[in-house]
């Protein structure tokens, strides 16, 4: 955590309070009241401690690790009484919560924790207040703020090391993924490319052809392996898209020209005139369509119906690409946009994938509904361009 | 390395080039090989002839490897399957050997491994079960699979016939009550369709069968075994008829690599 976002965030939350000088003067005339019991207070604080197992169980070094943390409180006690509430104070409070986040304790803990030092410290002030009333209400609030304010750190703390840890997980498992798909996908050339090596140096009588046709396949499978990678760093970096205004139905078009999806299967198209155009990279929007196209063909290797159908939305275009296919059981549908996921022999994964990232850097989007055994329907949801109305 | 006489070896994998290569490489060295992109074409070569060792890509669009070898250990269950794959979780290797698959390879393949282990196949006697009871074929076939041998089955007397004629086995045993005749007469198909083979007689009813055993043993069958089992007799039995089954094979290769 940035020490200057910090900083702020405790004048934030100060303000928030109403933390003034005055409350600075409590708190310090409060100090002498309460120092002369401050070590009973924290022999009662780790007394407690010790019988709540979930709590205890972070302390793992015996009566020695207790003496020294007794320390560290009293410590902590003294700057909470000190009146110097500065960057490096704030920076030592954040320091506890996250110390206590990397013992592992559970962060009600914490809670219930300060919650009893507040009521022993308020009792002490309490049973030895030797002036006004009105004054020791004053200095309870004042504590009170003051332990607020800590906790509120404390908590910051927590959450910034849980969103870290989190994310350190979930870097691990996409990695994992990374892994799984990119083994199959270079594997497969890897496989060949060895093979023909090994056939290469070790046959008995190759002919002249056979070694030029071993030679070619190495080359055609190294560059199958080169795509593989590219198409992965093209994920990774996706250039910004440069919008212009086009018709869906020309870039439907380019799309099942470039694609065709076979002879067993009938495709359908329901673009009509009307539709306004849309805002697009149309390079980008084109690979959309012809991943789902590409998807759609795979569903349906026995033949089939291919429907692109269009309508228009508030605001926008709604493309539907239908195929009644082999559809998509409930446990793959909510994976199959992931990244690296695939449930297909071949390909890494990234078709659908890419498809939501790059609709959602041109402002739409792509859902998909799905029966087994009755097909897919995945909805493009494109901008409309503003200047015109009617499609081209 | 030098394949013996007639070995075959099945190629099953959608990518082609993969499936040249390795052409190229077992014919260079003398296998017969046959070679398809998908299971279903897998299948039809597999009912036209009887492969020693088939070599399975397990990720391949429809059916997959292990699907595959499912399929063709109904049709030859003693094809002997090596599982390739380029990635391999435990659970799935765990799989494919419950299966009965007999190795899980990682891709990129190792060469001299594949030929080392199809060479570790061949010298796995061969054994033909010929019973009716397929629960008892499938006990046999784990057993004697685990003993390192290759088991054929057939649930009658004529698949043991085209059997025998489509591979070169060394030891049938034949139960003595099989709906299609009686021991007696599918010992003499037997004898008939493969001269040579070893034979040892399987019987579960000792008294009533006594004739028919004394007399096929009397016309040349080599050993008899009673139900229930005394499997290390049938297993001593066998090491006789047919030689050690390819423990001791995988022993001797292991002490003079190839």
């Amino acid at each position: 955590m940035g020490a200057s976002r910090l900083i702020e965030r405790y004048h934030e939350l100060k303000a928030y309070l109403i933390w003034s000088d005055q409350d600075v003067q409590h708190i310090v005339a409060a100090a002498s009241v309460l120092e002369p019991h401050l070590s009973l207070l924290i022999d009662d604080f780790y007394a407690e401690i010790d019988r709540h197992p979930n709590a205890s169980k972070v302390i793992a070094g015996g009566a020695a690790q207790i003496e020294r943390l007794k320390g560290t409180l009293l410590r902590w006690l003294h700057e909470l009484f000190g009146g110097i509430y500065d960057a490096a104070y704030i920076e030592r409070r954040w320091r506890v919560g996250w110390r206590h986040v990397e013992i592992g304790l559970d962060p009600v803990y914490v809670n219930v924790a300060l919650g009893r030092l507040r009521l022993g410290l308020c009792r002490c002030l309490q049973e030895n207040w030797k002036g006004e009333p009105r004054r020791l209400d004053m200095t309870i609030q004042s504590l009170n703020k003051l332990l607020d304010l800590d906790l509120a750190i404390i908590q910051d703390a927590y959450r910034a090391e849980n969103i870290a840890q989190l994310q350190r997980a979930e870097r691990l498992a996409t990695l994992g993924q990374v892994a799984g798909g990119v083994a199959h996908e270079l594997r497969n050339p890897l496989n060949v490319v060895k093979t023909s090596v090994y056939y290469l140096l070790n046959a008995r009588n190759p002919s002249s052809e056979k070694r030029a046709e071993h030679l070619r396949r190495i080359e055609r499978q190294i560059e199958s392996a080169d795509n593989v990678i590219t198409a992965l760093a093209n994920f990774a970096k996706m250039p910004l898209p440069k919008l212009s205004p086009v018709s869906v139905a020309s870039v439907v078009h380019d799309v099942l020209e470039m694609n065709p999806p076979g002879t067993s299967i009938h495709v359908q198209t329901d673009l009509p005139d009307s539709l306004p155009q849309v805002l697009v990279d149309v390079d980008q929007i084109g690979i959309v369509f012809g991943n789902l196209v590409r998807n759609a063909r795979d569903a349906m290797s026995q033949g089939g119906s291919l429907g692109l159908r269009g309508r228009e939305v508030d605001g926008g275009v709604e493309v539907d690409v239908v195929d009644t296919g082999i559809g998509i059981p409930p446990e793959d549908l909510v994976r199959i946009m992931e990244p690296l996921y695939s449930t297909k022999a071949r390909g890494l994964g990234l078709g659908l994938a890419i498809a939501r990232a790059i609709l959602e850097r041109n402002q739409g989007s792509l859902r998909v509904i799905s029966n087994v055994g009755r097909g897919s329907t995945f909805t493009v949801r494109l901008i409309a361009s503003l200047n015109d109305g009617a499609g081209t | 390395m030098t394949a013996p006489p007639g070995s075959k070896i099945l190629l099953v994998d959608d990518d082609i080039d993969i499936c040249r290569n390795l052409t190229d490489i077992l014919t260079d060295l003398g296998y017969q090989v046959d070679a398809a992109y998908d299971g279903p074409s897998a299948l039809d070569l597999v009912r036209k002839s009887s492969y020693d060792v088939a070599l399975l890509d397990l990720k391949m669009p429809g059916m997959d490897g292990l699907e595959l070898y499912r399929e063709i250990k109904k049709e030859r269950a003693g094809t002997v399957a090596l599982i390739v794959t380029a990635y391999a979780s435990a659970a799935t290797t765990k799989e494919a050997l419950m299966a009965g698959a007999w190795r899980v390879l990682s891709k990129p393949v190792n060469l001299p491994d594949v030929l080392r282990l199809v060479d570790q196949v061949l010298n796995q006697p061969l054994v033909l079960v010929v019973d009716d009871d397929r629960s008892l074929c499938a006990n046999l076939w784990d057993l004697l699979r685990d003993r390192g041998y290759r088991v054929g089955l057939a649930y009658n007397s004529s698949e043991a016939v085209a059997q025998l004629r489509d591979a070169h086995y060394k030891v049938v045993l034949i139960d003595m009550k099989i709906p299609d005749g009686n021991g007696g007469e599918v010992f003499l198909r037997i004898r008939e369709a493969d001269p040579k083979v070893k034979t040892i007689l399987i019987t579960g009813y000792p008294l009533e069968m006594d004739d028919v055993v004394a007399r096929v043993l009397a016309e040349g069958a080599d050993a008899v075994c009673y139900k229930p089992f005394d499997v290390p007799k049938l297993l001593g039995a066998l090491q006789t008829l047919a030689g050690p089954g390819g423990d001791a094979a995988k022993e001797s290769a292991s002490r003079n690599p190839a």
